[in-house]
């Protein structure tokens, strides 16, 4: 058996939720979702027991009604891609950097680009967006469009 | 703290002759010592991401691919790799050889730059004109096998857009091996050299425990004995049938920075022989679809930096739904305050290039097919007349000298 | 009177200087070119350098006093030009001595490290303040080696001044290898005082832009330029003087080719250690001068004691 199905079974068997709902792809990726009143349990236990140490990065995405995200948590080669959903606008995250100090530039991205709150995530300087950026503008939402800049250079 | 011991606020950017790209440093300093730094990046945001979401897969690949301009065949292969996966390419092996190749002599150029602008950091200039006069070597490679010296255009979905003859393979050994020549001369600087030594040693420390924490990759993590590299560990390309070591160094500091990279080069050149006498044959490229099913995947590369992240999703039109990059830079960033601590403000410079920041560089193009290479002469003459079609004549400008 | 006149301004004045100097920055940034593959400037470069920065206009920051500013590049080129006076350069009397002389030479020659200080203060600017401090940092550290290793040879030639050393060393034509110690002293302080790479941190521009110089533009930083240059060439001549005081009894002509030999092997070897090292941290420039240089130039000093016992 393979480190990517050992894996996959371990999670199967710690969280009965995640039955069939662990996808391979190819011989060293994992995808899964889960709902974010679960998520700590699931990504705690990949940090904590199943030894995944380092955090590639935070996906955010816009689905409509949703703000998905996906947390990269590698471990050697494998790359284990957990996505959890919020309701856009209604609620935040938590942050992760009790897990992975590294991670605060990464939610710091995503509260940049995609208007997401995140709780815990101490004050700093934000990232990437200029400090003269317009309050309430996500460039990475859908619906965003970018005609507002050039309405606020011509104002 | 009475008064005269007061801290002195500097900041250091976005403009700052230390600096090759806007980042701004705020530094409060006791004397010649650091006593806390915020860093600020973000200047170069150019929305490339959003960017990407209404252009078509090939268009990314060109788009991505100028993300950044020395390690650009980092970021279009691990977009390439993303999207083959998405789409269930088998790409030929010849191509993946071909990727290993340009992504090894983008490995040799991006190392030898670093170590003249570490160089150069710390005062060195002759290593700064050494190491970039020997880089041009390769640059010059690069424009001839592919037909740019930086944004390569190399890479296509499904395979690679120019094979490799026989004769260029003869005359990338000819020039690896006076490379290797050099890179052993300036390792022995790097043993000698007793400045260089003292500039370098102790500097940035980064233990691996910090390291791990804070999500150091590539170089920088290697020099704090975390052996690891996606060459080796999720290897992509022609890797995984490659024979290399993960140069590692335990020093945790710029100079173990440095005695990583130059492992590295000499890795590279070894790499890169390898390629060259184990290129199989057969076609380079298979066709991909304009469309490309709805799926997701996200693909790693080693950069000359370290790891490079892209994560595709598509959507089942021709353009993606989401395209996601995290440059090593970004990751690395984390950790410039902690290596930082405690230190003197000279050591600033060197410890900032010391993970490699990544710069943009501008392109140059050269005509390889057709004309061939111009003198400079023809292509003055080639500009000038030009121009004149243009209705604008330089016949009555003198030359100064 | 108008003798005089002629000393000051032309020869071996401010003229003939502004010649040697402009040479010596000429002959160091080519050699420093073809030591690193590089072609280099054409001859006329560091004229031209100083012409085109002549003609700029200048910036004077707001914050800035502007008395100070505008006058201090003046004093380090004053000072600079009237330290030359002083060295004997083709016999063995200098135009200008007396009985300490050597004192006021090296005094001369604090100023100009003085002067980029107080120009640095005076601009107000956070990195120039900080260039300001480093220079007089480093001044403590290379000053008082280069006044041990300038003091030795004065022992055993027992006087204070530089002509008078000179004809005590044309008399002892050999003396002169017992100096070779406080030389290569007398050259580490040199380099500091230029501020030359590998103790150029009070002008590191990867740290701190420019250092003093910073907030100088134009006719400012011309002046700033030119006294550099012309310091180079002084300083080396008066190690010359000091350290290789052989030949200058012979005639005019002979003496002063050989001064001209002497000073450009002088000034290869700063070319060299500027090319082969790089730059030292402020902290580790300062540790290096008082835990090796000091102890060394003192060594030199107890040489000289002892042989003067010998020898006299």
């Amino acid at each position: 058996m393979s480190d990517l199905t050992q894996i996959k079974q371990q999670l199967e068997d710690k969280f009965v939720y995640l039955k069939g709902g662990i996808r391979e792809q190819g011989e060293r990726r994992l995808w899964s979702e889960v709902s974010y009143d679960l998520f700590f349990d699931v990504f705690g236990y990949a940090v904590k027991e199943l030894g995944f140490d380092a955090l590639c990065t935070i996906t955010g995405l816009d689905e409509g009604e949703y703000l998905a995200f996906i947390y990269h948590l590698s471990k050697g080669g494998l790359v284990f891609n957990l996505k959890t959903k919020i309701l856009k606008d209604k609620e935040d995250l938590r942050t992760v950097i009790d897990y992975f100090p590294g991670a605060a530039i990464y939610e710091r991205e995503v509260v940049d680009l995609l208007g997401v709150k995140v709780a815990g995530l101490p004050d700093g300087v934000r990232y990437p967006l200029p400090d003269d950026w317009p309050a309430g503008q996500y460039p990475l939402r859908k619906d965003w469009d970018p005609k507002v800049l050039d309405q606020k250079e011509a104002g | 703290m009475d008064d005269k011991d007061r801290d002195m606020l500097i900041s250091i950017g976005p403009q700052h002759p230390a600096l090759k790209e806007p980042t701004s440093f705020s530094l409060a300093l006791r004397g010649e010592k650091i006593d806390a730094i915020q860093v600020k990046i973000g200047y170069n945001h150019r929305g490339i991401e959003k960017g990407c979401e209404s252009r078509t897969y090939i268009q990314d690949m060109y788009l991505l691919e100028r993300i950044c301009g020395i390690c650009s065949h980092a970021h279009s292969t691990a977009y390439v790799q993303a999207v083959e996966t998405i789409a269930g390419l088998q790409v030929p092996r010849r191509a993946l050889y071909i990727r290993t190749l340009i992504g090894e002599l983008e490995r040799i150029h991006s190392h030898l730059l670093w170590l003249g602008v570490a160089g150069h950091e710390i005062g060195f200039d002759t290593l700064l004109m050494y190491t970039w006069r020997d880089r041009e070597a390769v640059m010059d490679l690069l424009a001839e096998l592919t037909g740019n010296r930086v944004n390569y255009g190399i890479n296509t979905i499904g395979g690679v857009r120019r094979d490799l003859t026989k004769e260029e393979g003869e005359k990338i050994l000819k020039i690896i091996d006076k490379l290797e020549e050099q890179t052993k001369y300036y390792v022995q600087i790097a043993q000698e050299e007793s400045t260089l030594i003292q500039r370098l040693s102790g500097v940035g420390k980064l233990p691996k425990a910090d390291a791990l924490r804070l999500g150091a990759v590539g170089p920088t993590a290697r020099a704090s004995s975390i052996a690891f590299d996606v060459r080796k560990d999720d290897p992509y390309a022609a890797y995984g049938e490659l024979d290399f070591k993960v140069v590692s160094a335990d020093q945790a500091d710029v100079y173990g920075r440095t005695v990583v990279r130059l492992g590295e080069l000499l890795e590279a050149y070894s790499l890169i022989r390898q390629v060259i006498k184990n290129l199989p044959d057969g076609p380079i490229a298979v066709r991909a679809p304009r469309k490309i099913p709805a799926g997701e995947a996200l693909s790693r590369y080693e950069a000359p930096r370290g790891e490079d992240v892209h994560y595709v999703k598509a959507n089942g039109t021709d353009m993606p739904e989401r395209v996601k990059v995290r440059a090593p830079t970004l990751a690395n960033s984390q950790a410039i305050a902690k290596m930082l601590e405690d230190r003197y403000l000279a050591d600033l410079p060197i410890v900032v290039a010391a993970i490699d920041p990544c710069f943009s560089c501008t392109d140059r193009a050269i005509e390889v097919e057709g004309k061939g290479l111009m003198s400079w002469e023809k292509l003055r003459q080639y500009s000038i007349d030009w121009y004149r079609k243009q209705g604008v004549d330089f016949r009555n400008v003198k030359r100064i000298i | 009177m108008l003798s005089a006149l002629f000393n000051i301004l032309v020869f071996p004045g401010l003229l003939f200087l502004s010649f040697l100097g402009t040479t010596a920055e000429y002959i160091d940034r080519k050699l420093y070119a073809r030591f690193q593959n590089r072609v280099g400037p054409p001859w006329f470069q560091p004229v031209a350098d100083l012409i085109k920065l002549f003609g700029k206009s200048e910036v004077v920051p707001e914050e800035a006093d502007p008395a100070m500013f505008k006058l201090v590049p003046l004093v380090a080129l004053a000072a600079t030009c009237a330290a030359y006076l002083y060295i004997p350069i083709w016999g063995t009397k200098a135009l200008y001595y007396f009985k300490g002389d050597l004192i006021v030479i090296l005094y001369l020659l604090t100023l100009p490290t003085f002067t980029f200080f107080l120009g640095g203060w005076y601009s107000r600017s956070l990195y120039a303040t900080i260039g300001a401090i480093r220079s007089v940092t480093q001044l403590f550290a290379y000053e008082i080696p280069l006044l041990l290793a300038v003091l030795a040879p004065a022992l055993l030639a027992n006087t204070w001044s530089l002509s008078e050393m000179v004809e005590y060393y044309t008399v002892h034509p050999w003396y002169w290898l017992f100096n070779l110690i406080g030389f290569g002293v007398a050259l580490i302080a040199l380099l500091g005082k230029l501020e030359r790479v590998p103790f150029d941190s009070p002008e590191a521009e990867t740290e701190i832009v420019a250092g003093s110089f910073t907030e100088y533009s134009g006719r400012f930083l011309a002046f700033f330029r030119w006294a550099i240059d012309i310091e180079a060439v002084v300083g080396a001549s008066l190690l010359a003087a000091v350290f290789m005081p052989f030949g200058l009894g012979y005639a005019p002509v002979v003496a002063f080719t050989l001064y001209l030999i002497k000073i450009l092997f002088i000034l290869c070897l700063l070319t060299l250690a500027r090319t082969v090292m790089a730059r030292l941290r402020i902290d580790q420039m300062i540790d290096f001068c008082w835990r090796i240089v000091a102890p060394v130039a003192f060594l030199q000093i107890l040489i000289n004691l002892i042989l003067k016992e010998i020898l006299l």
